[in-house]
């Protein structure tokens, strides 16, 4: 199939455009097959992308960039208990999640 | 939705920012696209419960503005283009992943198929979606409700 998602990158452009990730501490809510995250997962000091989708998370493993690895954690974790502890991140970002 | 904003708000630092990116519901519309030209050609036909969740959205996030857990600083609406070289592909996308929460009347099926067809050789079929993003800032003091 020939289906492109974003082809002229808006979604990209007006999330950098909104927030500077740069070394920051990122938790993604509903990263999904890792679509978004994949795309600014390199300007960050690390990120934490969570779903509670087992199978979007597979396909988000099996895309991830090389280079990231130690960069970036995919966790399914339900948004209304994050088992992280408090002050942890500099921003979170809501995926198509609320 | 609250009790998860609730969560996000405990785990960033102060001055913290949240992301808040989301399709809107309504009026997602359908083109014939070239170089030269966007033609309009229909909408995909939305169900209640994706307009009915849009309005939780908005009444969740009014909750944790009264609450002062948040403080909107910026928003704006962006397209989101999903593209196919055909229509016949967007159509079996349409019917196959979307059908749980949207539809395609026949009238636009038709429309696109013949706006497609006498189009430019460079023609692709997209649907157009709204996206919202918005920018909150985690409160420093938090005053409970």
């Amino acid at each position: 199939m020939s289906l492109q998602k974003d082809p002229d990158r808006n979604e990209i452009r007006h999330l950098r455009k909104f927030v500077d990730l740069d070394d920051k501490r990122v938790l993604e809510i509903g990263c999904g097959e890792g679509r978004l995250t994949w795309q600014y997962a390199k300007d960050a000091r690390s990120v934490v992308a969570v779903d509670l989708d087992h199978d979007s998370l597979r396909v988000a493993k099996v895309d991830q960039p090389s280079g990231l690895e130690n960069q970036v954690g995919l966790a399914c974790s339900d948004s209304e208990h994050l088992p992280f502890s408090k002050e942890k991140f500099d921003i979170a970002i809501l995926a198509w999640s609320l | 939705m609250v009790h998860a904003l609730e969560e996000i708000q405990r785990v960033l630092v102060p001055d913290g920012i949240l992301i808040d990116l989301r399709p809107l519901a309504d009026n997602w519309r359908v083109e014939v696209v070239s170089l030269r030209e966007v033609k309009r050609t229909g909408r995909v036909e939305d169900l209640p419960v994706q307009t009915d969740g849009d309005l939780a959205a908005n009444e969740a996030m009014q909750v944790v503005e009264k609450r002062s857990w948040f403080k909107r600083e910026q928003d704006e609406l962006f397209p989101f283009f999903y593209s196919w070289d055909t229509p016949s592909e967007m159509e079996e996308f349409v019917d196959d992943d979307w059908s749980d929460f949207v539809g395609m009347e026949e009238d636009t099926r038709r429309a696109t198929r013949s706006a497609w067809a006498v189009a430019d050789g460079d023609s692709r079929v997209r649907v157009r979606v709204e996206i919202w993003i918005a920018r909150w800032k985690k409160n420093t003091i938090n005053l409970e409700p």
